[in-house]
């Protein structure tokens, strides 16, 4: 289930500037967004062998948002989350040239999280139509009990 | 990819045309616009076009407290909503640090089985709506409303039926409950036999299925497809045996593998998940612990600061629930691993080079629900 | 067949012309289902199902909306899917009517506090009957349906009793 960290370290080291540690999520690796693909690719072609991209998501942080990968492999039966952090509004790039996976999350979290996506061969946005606010972010209000009543 | 098609459209002259299906179109399921387009009969490119059911599961799922997730998962997969239930509450649980009761972990198998049973059923029923075949989908609705009468006397409801919570689930088996039970379990094995010699055993359905839609294996994990689409592409992988919760340690079952991963594999897989799940309700019935199901929780859950990703084996696949949790009483993001998101990828992926017929067929046979794919 | 039932074996009828249709049309509604989420299973298809078997009232599903008399829509409708729906409501022939399947479609149901749900199937087109339920039960819709039948009735009755008044 948990991959071995120290692994982790040694292997991100050659890659980029990264940190890996073990959460309660299990070991998350810190990277830049800048370097986040690059550390993909590399896990991708490791001995870990992590082939599936199983998960990507964002989170709002509030001052900056969060891109978690969620990375499996198959073989060793292990899992591994890379997160980098972009500031609001700031280019998502994406991954899909490693793992075709984040296709379709790639292009629903920078839309649901006001980001541009940069490197996608089909950036529209998926799930609403133009012109509608960036609906995940914390500072888009959900209707009150008023607006509901008088809609 | 097929050859079929080449030699179809060999002889016409023919041009490029775009053509939508959906979003409200009977062979998509639900609400799914798919662009195709076409060169006469074959399809040259396709692209899904989502968001006509966008409800903001995720979003809401931030302005409620952690016993309330459940209701909005029930709503997401709407064809299996136990296993919605059921991923958000091991998230919960993992998180708070809960420990369940041992009856509720067999009741969580038990009637996750019976839903699997009745969401492949309903599947079944469309799939050969999809392929031109009307009447068997009378005999399919014929299992699913056993099942939905077992949902309904265990739960209380058909669907939705908001039954496992957090630290357990609300309601016993009752004596009525079991005989159900115990009265579907004595005719579904031959019911399914039945079933395949309807839709399985024609001939011309085979050889519509057959070498159609073909995912390999390594392109199926490069899709990130889970579940039947996955194990029919010939990965052998289940969250129920590889990480296994509820009582599915405990449990014996079989996990049927495609070769090909062709529609044909995928329509067999999910077949024979059907036997197996019947296996597993009859294990469970058997083999019910005594007991509490519900454990003792406060009113409100405040679960620390931290984060966790919970997975269970739905009907499409693997559905996990990504929780981040800031020590307040609602989540501060909910986030629902749909893997009918990634099969509509591997679908875009699938139709080009196939024939406009079985466009609908293939559609049909990668199983998608459009409440978990737009949430 | 029902007119036999209601007049007699070999006899003569004297109905208006008026009459007759809406008699066609009540025991014939044929409906464009907008199945759009959870209700469309419950509601739709296992209405449709052996045991609920809705085709007995002569209610038919999944016409093309130049065809149907009804419009059943089962879910929730967002902003994206209303643009579709009024498209669709904008396509049927009158005399049309829309039956609201569910929470949702009534009112936006559990899902009403979200931005991008629309509040209710009214406020883009006018329905007729609503059925409440997060989804409802088939026998909802059925008695729905039944309440629809008698909506058709009363509206030809108050057309020509408006009209005897005039006259």
């Amino acid at each position: 289930m948990l991959p071995d960290v120290t692994a982790v370290r040694s292997l991100l080291s050659g890659v980029a500037e990264a940190e890996a540690e073990c959460t309660s999520l299990g070991v998350v690796v810190h990277a830049s967004s800048g370097d986040a693909v690059a550390i993909l690719a590399a896990l991708k072609s490791s001995e870990f062998d992590f082939a599936v991209l199983i998960d990507l998501l964002g989170t709002d942080l509030g001052d900056r948002v969060e891109i978690t990968y969620h990375l499996r492999s198959f073989t060793r039966d292990e899992d591994i989350f890379v997160k980098s952090s972009l500031p609001h509004g700031g280019t998502l790039q994406s991954a899909s040239g490693v793992f075709a996976s984040a296709l379709l999350p790639e292009r629903e979290t920078a839309e649901l999280f006001g980001l541009v996506l940069a490197g996608h061969p089909n950036p529209k946005r998926l799930l609403t139509t133009e012109g509608q606010e960036p609906l995940l972010l914390r500072s888009v209000p959900i209707r009150t009990v008023k607006e509901v009543r008088d809609g | 990819m097929s050859p079929r098609a080449a030699e179809h459209v060999e002889h016409t002259a023919t041009g490029r045309m775009v053509f939508d299906v959906g979003s409200q179109h009977p062979s998509t399921h639900g609400l799914l616009r798919l662009a195709i387009e076409t060169d006469g009969e074959e399809i040259v490119s396709a692209e899904a076009c989502l968001g006509f059911l966008h409800r903001g599961i995720e979003k809401l799922g931030e302005h409620r407290r952690y016993h309330q997730l459940p209701t909005l998962m029930d709503r997401g997969d709407y064809l299996s909503g136990i296993h919605g239930e059921l991923a958000s509450a091991l998230a919960v649980e993992r998180l708070r640090g809960i420990e369940v009761p041992p009856k509720a972990h067999w009741l969580r198998s038990l009637l996750g089985e019976i839903n699997r049973i009745a969401s492949h059923m309903a599947w079944y029923g469309t799939f050969g709506r999809d392929a031109g075949v009307t009447s068997h989908f009378f005999y399919s609705m014929r299992d699913r409303e056993a099942l939905l009468d077992i949902l309904e006397a265990v739960t209380g409801q058909r669907m939705t039926f908001n039954y496992v919570r957090p630290g357990g689930v609300i309601a016993d088996l009752t004596v009525v409950a079991e005989s159900k039970i115990r009265r579907f379990l004595r005719t579904f094995d031959a019911h399914l036999d039945e079933h395949q010699t309807f839709l399985g055993g024609n001939e011309l359905l085979q050889k519509r299925l057959r070498g159609v839609g073909v995912i390999d294996r390594d392109s199926a994990m490069s899709l990130g497809l889970t579940g039947a689409n996955l194990r029919a592409s010939g990965v052998p992988y289940d969250v129920r045996r590889d990480r296994p919760y509820a009582a599915y340690s405990e449990l014996e079952f079989g996990i049927p593998i495609g070769t090909t991963g062709d529609a044909m594999d995928r329509y067999l897989v999910r077949i024979e998940e059907m036997r197996q799940a019947a296996r597993i309700v009859r294990q469970c019935i058997e083999g019910l612990p005594e007991g509490a199901v519900m454990a003792k929780l406060p009113k409100a859950l405040r679960p620390r600061e931290g984060e966790t990703y919970a997975c269970v084996e739905s009907p499409r696949g693997e559905l996990g629930v990504h929780l981040v949790a800031d020590g307040s009483e609602t989540p501060r993001r909910f986030h629902y691993r749909a893997p009918s998101l990634f099969a509509i990828a591997a679908l875009e992926q699938m139709l080009p080079g196939t024939l406009l017929a079985d466009a609908a067929l293939l559609v049909g046979s990668v199983d998608i629900v459009p409440g978990e794919v737009e949430r | 067949m029902a007119l036999d039932r209601s007049v007699g074996e070999h006899s003569l009828a004297f109905v208006k012309r008026e009459q007759l249709f809406d008699w066609a049309r009540r025991n014939s509604l044929w409906c464009t289902t907008l199945g759009t989420a959870c209700c469309a299973i419950d509601g739709l298809m296992n209405l449709g199902g052996p045991r609920f078997d809705i085709d007995r009232m002569g209610v038919l599903f999944g016409v093309s909306p130049r065809q149907a008399d009804v419009m059943v829509v089962a879910g929730t409708v967002n902003r994206k899917m209303a643009e579709t729906l009024k498209l669709l409501y904008d396509q049927m022939s009158e005399p049309r009517w829309v039956v609201a399947v569910g929470a949702c479609a009534s009112t936006g149901g559990p899902f009403r506090e979200y931005p991008n749900v629309v509040l209710g199937v009214d406020r883009v087109v006018p329905v007729d009957v609503y059925i409440p339920g997060c989804p409802p039960r088939p026998e909802s819709v059925q008695y729905a349906f039944m309440q629809l039948q008698e909506k058709i009735r009363r509206q030809t009755e108050e057309r020509s009793a408006a009209r005897r008044d005039g006259s």
